[in-house]
């Protein structure tokens, strides 16, 4: 089973140092995000139940997190997600065109992964980008004002980054 | 241009470094507030401000310090609401990402003022570069002798943490960001107790906005009084409004507050009129949440008068004809927008972030968006539209927090002025698949359709 390196461990304890002595089940969101980002981009339940023996809390505490909230993956992703928003101000700016293309240009609807395992479409509600719509979140970044050609380009980079780091 | 208090420096080159927000004037609040100020004297100097909270429910900010319990011996913590998720809304984004020194001087003076020694900012997970942004500045501030132990020599020490959240609309209700600071699902809390004497790990919590909490330093700087002569009657000081939609220049505007809705959308300053030229049908003022009013009603109240951009004149008509300030996200809609289809995406978005605690809210939203989406598609029934009436009116008042209303309110709205647009879907099923309703009657003096 895999376990935080030395670095990602530094990083956790920081994380739990942040709260009061007993405390430490409220680093379990940040803890959460480390784990997704340190082992694949998803939770497994071994991870979850990882999490939870570091925190000292019991495995459905973190389960019940895990899948209340959106930004968590409970099953393996694509290398590259895109997670398009399609909320009211969004799709007043074409949000619809946008998924739609995306959709049509990698093969697959929204939810689905390519065969190759490098991109996941992923339609969202609302992340607070609505004055540069339409949008979507790719990784840490925000993509906005986005166009059919400018989708292009960003497949275009993430094919080349994922050549570059292999 | 108007009085910028917020804004006014977020372009000047390096602003987001410690060195040229403090070259141009930054911390000089802080300074004031704990070298010369006691904590009572902060706590009186926002009452006299008139600031109401920036998140949407506009609750005085004074009022809402000054119900702080203090017990002995039980720590206290002010947490910043950086949940932002309101659509429509994207100010405190821009804030904290251009100029973050604001937002930490701040929170250190109203930290000082509430005496939290640990204050946290709960930003909403998709945020994630701003929270290097805002640690970095936390950083650069606690190495100059702002964060920290004994700050300015005064004995009060401080820390400020960022906890990012991760997907969920509901924790921006002040309760549920509470649970979910504590590493829990974000259900909100009943209330009483309120956050004030039982919140973050049942000690007493003020919980603010991102903006309220930036209005502060201003506050400080010129004095409760003189932050209360801007603006006009309990909409003092300046608000920040993110415009999108179909406008030419969406972004983030700070308004005095006196100025008009019409002068907002049209003039060059601000939105820039319609884009590509077409005409203004509708406009959700304060986020998705607050009733969209259709153009007529938009400028003008009901009572034939001009309507400004505060929290009275929004409001003025209630429900019936008046909507909201709410938390400032101003949607613009051009006349090719269809009512049903942009209910439906907020019908949609409610249904995703009911955090299912309640069943009104749990079970309506499904029901909403089901109803919008047979509608939007043409295969609805004119019974649907009262069933969707009904349905929300059930919501209404009736679940733990604001979430139902919010949920609610866009649709009842919707129906209220725009009924004749869903009876066409209903009518007009093919037709309403290749086009939409357009401006129809909408351009006309006031047309409220009794319901």
């Amino acid at each position: 089973m895999a376990k935080f390196n030395e670095t990602q461990l530094t990083e956790f304890k920081r994380l739990v140092a942040r709260y009061p002595e007993g405390k430490q089940k409220s680093a379990l969101l940040p803890v959460l995000h480390l784990a997704q980002d340190s082992f694949g981009g998803w939770l497994s339940s071994d991870t979850m139940d990882y999490v939870a023996g570091l925190l000292l809390i019991a495995p459905i505490e973190v389960y019940e997190v895990a899948t209340f909230y959106s930004m968590y993956n409970l099953k393996p992703v694509g290398k590259y997600m895109f997670e398009v928003c399609q909320t009211g101000p969004c799709m007043l700016r074409g949000s619809d065109d946008i998924v739609a293309y995306i959709g049509t240009t990698l093969g697959i609807k929204p939810g689905e992964t390519t065969a190759d395992g490098l991109f996941t479409l992923k339609t969202v509600e609302c992340l607070g980008a609505c004055g540069y719509a339409p949008m979507m979140q790719l990784g840490k970044q925000y993509r906005e004002h986005l166009t059919k050609e400018k989708v292009d380009a960003i497949i275009e980079e993430c094919r080349k980054n994922a050549v570059a780091n292999n | 241009m108007g009085v910028k208090l917020l804004l006014e420096k977020a372009h000047v080159q390096g602003i987001r470094s410690y060195e040229v927000y403090r070259r141009e004037g930054g911390y000089r609040g802080a300074e004031k507030a704990i070298k010369t100020m006691s904590t009572d004297d902060i706590v009186e100097e926002v009452k006299k401000s008139g600031l109401r909270g920036r998140g949407g429910a506009g609750f005085p900010a004074g009022m809402k310090w000054s119900f702080v319990a203090k017990p002995e011996g039980v720590p206290r913590h002010l947490v910043c609401n950086a949940d932002e998720s309101e659509p429509g809304t994207f100010k405190d984004r821009y804030l904290m990402e251009n100029i973050p020194h604001l937002l930490i001087e701040g929170l250190i003076i109203s930290s000082f003022a509430l005496g939290s020694n640990a204050t946290y900012i709960y930003i909403r997970g998709e945020y994630a570069w701003i929270v290097d942004i805002l640690e970095q500045a936390i950083g650069e501030a606690r190495a100059n002798g702002f964060l920290g132990k004994n700050i300015l020599g005064s004995g009060f020490d401080c820390e400020i943490y960022v906890q990012r959240g991760a997907g969920a609309y509901i924790c921006g209700e002040e309760t549920a960001l509470i649970e979910s600071l504590e590493g829990k699902r974000g259900n909100p809390r009943i209330k009483p107790p309120f956050p004030a004497i039982q919140g973050v790990w049942m000690r007493p919590t003020v919980v603010n906005n991102v903006e309220t909490l930036a209005s502060v330093v201003p506050i400080i700087n010129m004095g409760g009084d003189e932050y209360a002569k801007i603006g006009v009657g309990k909409s003092t000081g300046t608000k920040l409004i993110s415009a999108c939609g179909n406008i030419s220049k969406p972004g983030v505007y700070e308004i005095d507050m006196t100025i008009s809705v019409e002068e907002f959308i049209y003039s060059d300053e601000y939105c820039g009129g319609i884009a590509n030229g077409k005409r203004l049908k509708a406009c959700i003022p304060g986020g998705s949440s607050v009733p969209v009013l259709p153009a007529n009603l938009l400028l003008k109240t009901a009572k034939g008068e001009t309507r400004y951009m505060n929290y009275e004149s929004l409001s003025d008509g209630g429900f019936v004809t008046g909507t909201m300030m709410g938390s400032g996200g101003f949607i613009v809609l051009d006349e090719d927008q269809c009512i049903v289809k942009n209910t439906y995406t907020f019908a949609r978005f409610y249904r995703h972030e009911s955090c299912g605690q309640c069943s009104p809210c749990r079970e309506g939203t499904g029901w909403m968006e089901k109803l919008l989406l047979r509608l939007e598609k043409g295969q609805g029934k004119i019974s649907d539209i009262d069933l969707l009436w009904d349905i929300q009116r059930k919501i209404e008042g009736n679940t733990i927090c604001p979430l139902g209303d919010a949920a609610a309110w866009p649709v009842a709205a919707a129906i209220r002025h725009f009924r004749d647009e869903f009876e066409w879907h209903v009518t007009h099923p093919e037709e309403a698949q290749k086009r939409n309703f357009g401006l129809a009657h909408y351009a006309d003096p006031i047309h409220v359709p009794a319901v």
